[in-house]
């Protein structure tokens, strides 16, 4: 023996409480910073940039607050957008979080750290992941146990489908959502096992918070009462559960009602109605158990069953009565759209055209989740193996986000967390089996050669070292796919492009803040701009100029004029422009460099909402397909088509250009087709502005003639297309 | 602008009373030639002034027309002595009656006045800003920019004038018209009015000059340049600047197909344009309100930086834009001290492009937090604004900061101001013992959090838990101990077998048993600790106890047997290490046994 260390040393002279608890620090820490650090991709890339478009907005209303304070915010009526309608943006947003940014922009100030707004915006999504780190490993720890919660804490720091929301510039409501809605469940786990006010309040407060961030909280909503619901059906309704569930309603939604934007909804609208019904519930249910202690025998029977009778009975009347009178709202074509994916489709095009909205494909749950599409259902067998009121929760959870990340795209945020939560558990139950087994039989083997049952034993630690190096393998590859996803499709700013040139090097196409920025400098303070609507916030936010429509599609109507102007020849548009008080019209070109996602892709969904409202009846997308029935913007399209005002203020003098070596002038490189009317003449609107590689393009709305008429078209113009 | 009108009334009020023009004084002769080439009038006028009083004159005025007046932006004189040039002194003016106009007084050296009946030459230097007028006011993007200037034939004096022209140099060929006065000649772009014989005092014939001019027509509306200080090696220059193009304005659409293809499409705008920065500039950044601007380059040469800047756009006649430019330079060239002394010298306003024309320029000295008398030289009449405080990162009682004022600044206005200041050495300091002290209150805080009970109730049951915790480290702490003397045991035991020398493994192994009754005797004072809190833990102890006594005994057998038995020879080799490696898998186990116990206890 003589040489072999006697007993084990602890590490650096700790007990091995101790031990653990830097284990942990370590590893959580770890995993905070990551989580921040893997964000910044386009920091460094690019530059301390706002991406997307709804970004554009929170920023612009984020600065509207730390420069005017809370009162101006919740009084602004913004007069930027909807045009002529305007928008009472204190009464329509959920404003948690501009206030959080603005706190933190003031707290930093009053301890003179001088950081720009913007910067605070940009770095705010990547900030909240790290706490939702730390949230995640807390849940799960309630859930489980701290190496599952390590293991949970570890996964969501790098997990794409969440990355996909909070990158550093992604300055949305998402940002910090995700942090509150986890937030909200780690409370009221923490509840639902103590059942303690104090807790239950705490739930409240963070649903509070969670109702100011996002307008998913819905979903909160609904998952709680259900949680409730299949406790009381599992026969696991308790005192805990009543006085959690009670307080957390009661505060909750009085507190939620203090929003603004969500108003008497919580109270009215079919989406909340469940949460009431268990409340209700969990009250009757509460009397009952306590009649049941007082009142014995048949007694009882006959006393349950009339007050089930008078209960239900008065509930489905009044319901009734609220429905027909309209005082409990329907519900929303979005929340029909969670029911019935094929819903918007046949019904409300507005929904439809966004592409966030389309239901998810397979592989984007393995290129967003990776590993975790496997550990998930592991998870949720440790779960079911060892049922407790908690683990109901994450198993009821995780089933509903997966249903939901399956009908829309964007709720694949919702089901990250949750996924990360139960591979967690799944795959720390497995490690914690088979790490067992593998360190005894390494500890073991040489001693024990001569024992009789050798094979057996041996052919365990071989399973062990053989599933210990699969699973370290997979969660390595799940490290480097993390990373490359992150890097390659979740890290592009969007409003700046980039693209390889021939010799290798970076070509930067910075043409829509160069558009954005002529109009702020070079056109009238008050002029009004008509795109179309994904370009709303960002015009309001960096050209500082009045749209019609922007990414807030909470009308229908105006949103098809716009549509219908931008599909209708020049004479129709341009009445309907004047009507609508348009200076500008902004198109999105991408013929030139080959960028696929501008106006003329977009133009059948213009077609569709236009023609989705009594005004724009008689424009039939049919009439825009080529005689085979095909989209084209060559010689074949419609003539319909090449007549709009889309089409002509897209490809005014591309005839002329020529965008690829080998082809012909006008030859549109994201359709491959040489564009079928080459001498695009406009009579009703101005080129003002068009950017250095053609992707933005800026007419100006002539004015009437002097005598004050109609505008006449030219002859020339008008027959051309013959 | 009002505000330095204001200003220099100010300070010419008090000097008017006495002035007048000296009719004895008059031009002998004059040459003037006014530069229209760029969008700046630059002129220069060489005077040789004769003095035909009988005392010597101190100054001599000089004047401008009532139509210049307000455009005149920079003036100076100088007098060329044996090919020196010697720079007079000048300042403006008012005299009783000639309101309407605008004079200067230039001051002759102290050393040579204009002597009686002497002469002198003299240089004056002018620039005039806005003096160009686009004619026609609004032009395609294809055509040309026509400039108009309206002028005077004559060179505008308060004295009699002998021999007087004025020369005119466009630079263009493309003249489309100018006013006949004979005698009138062109050459070349360049219009020449004269020369003329005897003219009076203030003569004036508008003519006007209309012609060709594509240079840039850019002009700086506001231009707020920020000046920060640090004693750490660092200043820090940052210049937010409003940009016109104040040329034709564009009439008309815009086409990029025309401006990408033809040359001459757009011939009057501005794509890009130069700026020069200070040799040792670093990290320059060129941005705006929506973020970086990708399109610029950045050169170095030997004596500056070249920034190539390019709007995001192209700047049409009536378009604006605009930026932020920022940068570093070492504060080892500007800055100077001596002891608590410094001395700040450093240029007012910056070249932003070649022709500039600046016409409001704020311009912010921000200092070290704890800098005090503060002392401010500058060349150029400027309007100082009441001193402020500027709080950034880490500042406490805020950073005084200059504000100055200026109008209508041209390339020929750059200058060094210079700053003394007195700064406490000491207050260098004061940022990194801010920082010191906010990590240690930080620390603190979370020591105090995590060491001291702040919950109301008493929790026994933890107090116990970590009682016996730290009552189980203490033991563990001991066992290791006997460890390492159970090791040396056996390392002695060892070389008894080898060596054979019993009286050296005698005195060695005494120390041991002191060692182990000493770490014993810990142990067993702790284990009766332990019993009184935890009997469940104490039993666990004991078996590790009995376990050690087992290792003991052995230990005692292998002894005997190496001692009692191998050296006197007592057994046979092969019997000798049969119990040998018994004893030794025995120890085996029973260590074995003992660090599973030793777990368990944790």
């Amino acid at each position: 023996m003589s040489s072999n260390v006697l007993y084990k040393p602890l590490v650096l002279g700790m007990s091995s409480e101790k031990q653990e608890s830097f284990l942990k620090m370590t590893i959580l820490t770890t995993a905070a910073v990551l989580s921040f650090a893997t964000r910044l991709f386009s920091v460094l890339r690019f530059e301390s940039v706002i991406h997307e478009f709804d970004p554009y907005f929170n920023y612009r209303t984020t600065q509207y607050l730390a420069e005017e304070g809370f009162y101006k915010f919740h009084n602004w009526f913004d007069d930027r957008a909807w045009y002529p309608l305007g928008r009472i943006i204190g009464g329509t947003i959920y404003p948690g979080l501009m206030i959080t940014s603005t706190v933190i922009y003031n707290t930093l100030h009053f301890i003179n750290l001088t950081l720009e707004i913007r910067n605070i915006c940009v770095f705010l999504a990547p900030l909240f992941s790290s706490f939702t780190t730390i949230i995640t490993f807390l849940l799960t720890k309630e859930l489980k146990d701290t190496r599952a919660g390590l293991i949970a804490a570890a996964m969501i720091a790098i997990v794409p489908g969440y990355i996909s929301r909070s990158v550093a510039g992604s300055y949305d409501n998402e940002a910090i959502a995700i942090f509150c809605m986890l937030l909200t469940y780690y409370a009221w786990i923490k509840s639902v096992k103590t059942g303690s006010i104090l807790w239950s309040a705490f739930t409240a407060l963070a649903y509070f918070y969670m109702v100011s961030s996002w307008g998913g909280y819905v979903f909160l909503i609904n998952l709680i009462p259900m949680h409730v619901f299949v406790l009381m059906v599992t026969g696991r309704f308790s005192h805990r559960i009543y006085v959690a569930y009670s307080t957390v309603y009661c505060i909750g939604t009085i507190l939620s009602m203090q929003i603004s934007f969500v108003g008497f909804q919580p109270v009215q609208t079919s989406e909340h109605m469940m949460a009431l019904g268990v409340f209700g519930l969990c009250q009757i249910l509460g009397g009952i158990n306590y009649m049941r202690t007082k009142i014995v025998g048949d007694d009882f029977q006959t006393l349950l069953q009339f007050i089930i009778y008078l209960i239900g009975g008065v509930v489905i009347a009044f319901g009734t009565l609220l429905t027909i009178t309209g005082k409990i709202a329907p519900w929303t074509g979005r929340f029909y759209t969670l029911l019935d994916p094929s819903y918007a489709k046949n019904h409300i095009p507005i929904i439809a055209s966004v592409s966030e909205h389309q239901p998810t494909s397979w592989s984007s749950f393995y290129f967003d989740l990776h590993i975790q599409v496997f550990l998930f259902p592991v998870g949720l067998y440790f779960c079911f193996s060892k049922l407790t009121d908690a683990n109901i929760f994450v198993i009821l959870y995780g089933v509903t986000s997966i249903y939901f990340a399956g009908v829309m795209v964007r709720l694949m945020l919702v089901l990250a967390p949750v996924m990360c939560i139960l591979s967690g558990i799944g795959a720390s139950s497995m490690l914690s089996t088979y790490m067992t087994q593998y360190l005894e039989s390494s500890s073991k083997v040489p001693e024990k050669k001569l024992k009789k049952n050798e094979t057996s034993k041996s052919m365990k630690s071989e399973i062990a070292t053989a599933f210990v190096t699969m699973l370290t393998f997979m969660l390595i590859s799940y490290v480097f796919h993390c990373t490359w996803v992150t890097s390659e499709a979740y890290s592009s700013p969007s409003i700046v492009l980039s693209a390889r040139s021939h010799d290798g090097s970076q070509v930067i196409f910075d043409d829509f803040r160069e558009a954005y920025y002529w109009l702020r400098m070079n056109t009238a303070e008050d002029a009004r701009v008509m795109s179309w609507w994904d370009y709303g916030y960002q015009i309001t936010a960096m050209a500082n100029r009045t749209i019609l429509v922007d990414n807030n599609t909470w009308n229908n109507t105006h949103i098809s004029r716009v549509g219908q102007a931008m599909s209708s020849g020049e004479d129709e548009a341009y009445e309907i422009m004047r009507e609508l008080d348009v200076d500008y019209v902004l198109v999105i070109f991408g013929g030139v460099v080959g960028y696929s996602s501008d106006d003329i892709n977009k133009f059948l969904w213009m077609v569709r909402i236009g023609g989705s409202t009594e005004k724009g009846r008689h424009i039939k997308e049919s009439d825009y397909y080529s005689p085979s029935g095909e989209f084209r913007v060559d010689k074949e399209g419609s003539k319909k088509l090449k007549n709009s005002l889309m089409y002509k203020m897209c490809y005014y003098r591309f005839g002329q250009v020529f965008s690829e070596g080998g082809k012909p002038a006008g030859y549109d490189r994201v359709r491959n087709a040489e564009i079928g009317v080459k001498n695009v003449t406009l009579h009703v609107v101005d080129e003002a502005y068009t950017t250095e590689h053609w992707l933005v393009r800026i007419y100006r709305v002539k004015d009437y003639d002097n005598r004050g008429g109609k505008m006449k078209p030219n002859k020339v113009s008008t027959y051309y297309e013959q | 602008m009002i505000l330095l009108h204001l200003f220099l009334v100010a300070i010419t009020v008090s000097t008017t009373f006495s002035i007048e023009v000296n009719p004895k004084i008059f031009i002998n002769n004059a040459e003037c030639l006014v530069d229209l080439s760029t969008q700046l009038v630059k002129g220069e006028c060489r005077l040789s002034l004769e003095n035909n009083d009988d005392k010597p004159v101190n100054s001599v005025l000089y004047a401008f027309e009532p139509s210049i007046k307000s455009h005149v932006s920079f003036i100076s004189a100088h007098q060329i002595f044996e090919s020196n040039r010697l720079s007079l002194n000048i300042k403006p003016v008012i005299l009783s009656g000639h309101e309407d106009k605008q004079f200067y007084q230039i001051d002759f050296n102290a050393s040579r006045p204009l002597r009686s009946k002497g002469r002198a030459p003299l240089v004056v230097e002018y620039v005039l800003i806005n003096a160009l007028y686009p004619h026609p006011e609004e032009i395609t993007q294809k055509d040309r920019q026509l400039m108009m200037f309206y002028g005077n034939a004559y060179l505008y004096s308060p004295y009699k004038s002998l021999k007087s022209s004025v020369k005119f140099q466009t630079g263009t060929r493309r003249i489309e018209d100018y006013t006949n006065i004979n005698p009138v000649s062109l050459s070349s772009g360049d219009i020449i009015y004269g020369p003329f014989g005897s003219l009076e005092p203030f003569a004036y014939t508008q003519i006007s000059l209309h012609y060709d001019n594509n240079t840039p027509f850019l002009k700086v509306t506001k231009l707020t340049r920020t000046i920060e200080l640090s004693h750490w090696g660092n200043v820090a220059v940052t210049e937010v600047i409003d940009l016109v193009h104040h040329g034709a304005k564009l009439k008309g659409s815009f086409s990029r197909y025309d401006y990408q293809r033809e040359t001459n499409s757009g011939i009057s705008s501005v794509k890009s344009f130069k700026m020069y920065l200070p040799a040792s500039a670093t990290s320059v950044y060129y941005r705006d309100v929506i973020g970086n601007i990708s399109t610029s380059n950045q050169r170095t040469l030997l004596d500056s930086v070249e920034l190539d800047i390019r709007p995001r756009f192209p700047l049409f006649g009536g378009w604006k834009t605009h930026y932020t430019i920022g940068y570093n330079v070492p504060a080892y060239e500007y800055l100077y001290n001596s002891g608590e002394d410094y001395f700040l010298k450093m240029r007012l306003v910056d070249h932003l492009y070649d022709n500039m024309i600046i016409e409001d320029v704020t311009v912010r000295i921000i200092l070290p937090e704890g800098s005090v008398n503060l002392d401010l030289k500058t060349t150029h009449p400027i309007v100082r604004l009441p001193d402020s405080l500027h709080y950034t990162y880490l500042d406490t009682i805020g950073r005084p900061t200059i504000q100055l004022q200026m109008s209508n600044v041209v390339e020929s206005h750059i200058s060094d101001f210079e700053l003394k200041y007195k700064f406490p050495k000491v207050f260098m300091f004061h940022e990194p013992l801010i920082v010191i002290i906010a990590i240690y209150i930080l620390f603190l805080t979370v020591i105090i959090w995590v060491r001291l009970d702040f919950s109301i109730a008493k929790d026994g049951q933890s107090e116990t838990r970590q009682r016996i915790s730290g009552i189980i480290s203490a033991i563990i702490h001991h066992f290791e101990r006997r460890a390492s003397v159970y090791n040396s045991w056996d390392e002695t035991l060892n070389k008894l077998k080898h060596s054979k020398d019993v009286s050296a493994y005698n005195t060695a192994s005494k120390q041991i048993q002191a060692d182990y009754k000493n770490e014993s005797t810990s142990i067993n004072e702790l284990a009766t600790k332990l019993k009184t809190e935890s009997s469940e833990l104490s039993d666990k102890l004991n078996e590790v106890q009995k376990a050690e006594k087992n290792l003991k005994e052995l230990f005692g057998q292998t002894q005997s047997l190496y001692i009692d038995k191998l050296i006197t020879g007592k057994v046979g080799r092969n019997q000798f290490v049969d119990l040998d490696s018994g004893l030794k898998r025995k120890k085996d186990e029973c260590l074995e046994k003992i660090n599973q116990l030793l777990k368990s206890l944790n």
